[in-house]
């Protein structure tokens, strides 16, 4: 008798889970169990590409994380990265050095730097929503804001 | 247990008696079957969390309170259905030392005097043994944010 009820459970779960949006791209669904690699993208016009990529580039080259998404906007660049997790200790003090690092590189732009979940997936949304070109270049830039904004709650 | 020199002569051919027949404890099973339904616990925390970051607006640091949240309401409903207390059985610590430990305290122990009323029963009871956990909870999160704040004024973090 448990064991029927066990399976019925499971069945309803299964169902469940396999009903949730399925308008949502494939990347994003996934983005916070795997590598993601989402290229850099830019809200602020065509001009700036260059540099995102350049951001990338440098941002990858730190041995402790594995995952990194840039967002160059008007007011700022955003970049995001997951962290390996036996160097999750040492959160804090990745960040500052690559917050250090950043603007001796680059010292004209104003970075925001997160390795929190959240902000990454929302980056990766982003990325998806202005490759299928559902969203206007003025839309996603205020996007980029409200994801800034976010981090800024989190001090 | 009174002292050996103070027992009778039976008292100790009987607690010699006693100690072969009791049974042993199953010391290293019932740690694993902690540990095991403990990181099951853990592994749904985690999912709901993830639930939380994907379709709500909650960043890693502030979905920890409906992750809690939403966790001790899950254990007292599984209290309440009395599912909870066979998971206890089995698991021990491993049930008790998440936050659903907590939830399970407080609906078991509202079950528990529900006979007596729902003020002096219900209400004075409820929060006999999570009462301390509140309490120990507040005072050593205060003590630890003490610590911090010196810390961090005499500029050693």
């Amino acid at each position: 008798m448990n064991w029927i009820r066990f399976i019925i459970a499971l069945i309803i779960l299964a169902g469940l889970t396999s009903c949730t949006d399925k308008q949502q791209a494939k990347d994003s669904r996934l983005a916070l169990m795997k590598t993601t690699d989402p290229k850099p993208i830019v809200t602020d016009g065509k001009a700036g590409s260059d540099q995102a990529e350049k951001i990338k580039h440098k941002v990858s080259s730190f041995p402790e994380i594995y995952d990194v998404a840039v967002v160059k906007g008007k007011k700022g660049t955003l970049v995001a990265y997951k962290v390996k997790h036996l160097q999750r200790f040492n959160m804090k003090k990745i960040e500052q050095k690559m917050t250090k690092k950043l603007e001796d590189e680059f010292p004209k732009e104003n970075f925001t730097v997160s390795s929190d979940y959240k902000i990454f997936l929302e980056v990766v949304r982003l990325n998806e929503k202005m490759h299928s070109g559902s969203i206007s270049d003025r839309q996603a830039d205020k996007r980029f804001n409200e994801i800034v904004e976010m981090t800024e709650d989190m001090k | 247990m009174a002292n050996k020199q103070n027992m009778t002569h039976e008292q100790q051919q009987y607690q010699q008696l006693q100690q072969k027949h009791e049974k042993k404890r199953p010391v290293l099973k019932n740690c694993i079957k902690a540990f095991f339904i403990g990181g099951l616990i853990c592994t749904v925390g985690q999912a709901i969390s993830y639930f939380y970051i994907y379709f709500f607006n909650f960043t890693e640091q502030s979905v920890g309170n409906p992750t809690v949240a939403t966790m001790v309401f899950l254990s007292m409903l599984l209290t309440g259905f009395g599912v909870y207390d066979r998971l206890g059985q089995f698991a021990g610590a491993g049930s008790a030392v998440p936050v659903t430990g907590f939830g399970n305290a407080v609906i078991s122990a509202a079950i528990e005097h529900r006979t007596e009323g729902f003020v002096l029963g219900v209400g004075g009871n409820m929060f006999k043994l999570a009462g301390s956990v509140l309490l120990f909870g507040v005072f050593a999160a205060f003590v630890v944010a003490l610590i911090k704040t010196l810390l961090v004024i005499w500029g050693v973090l």
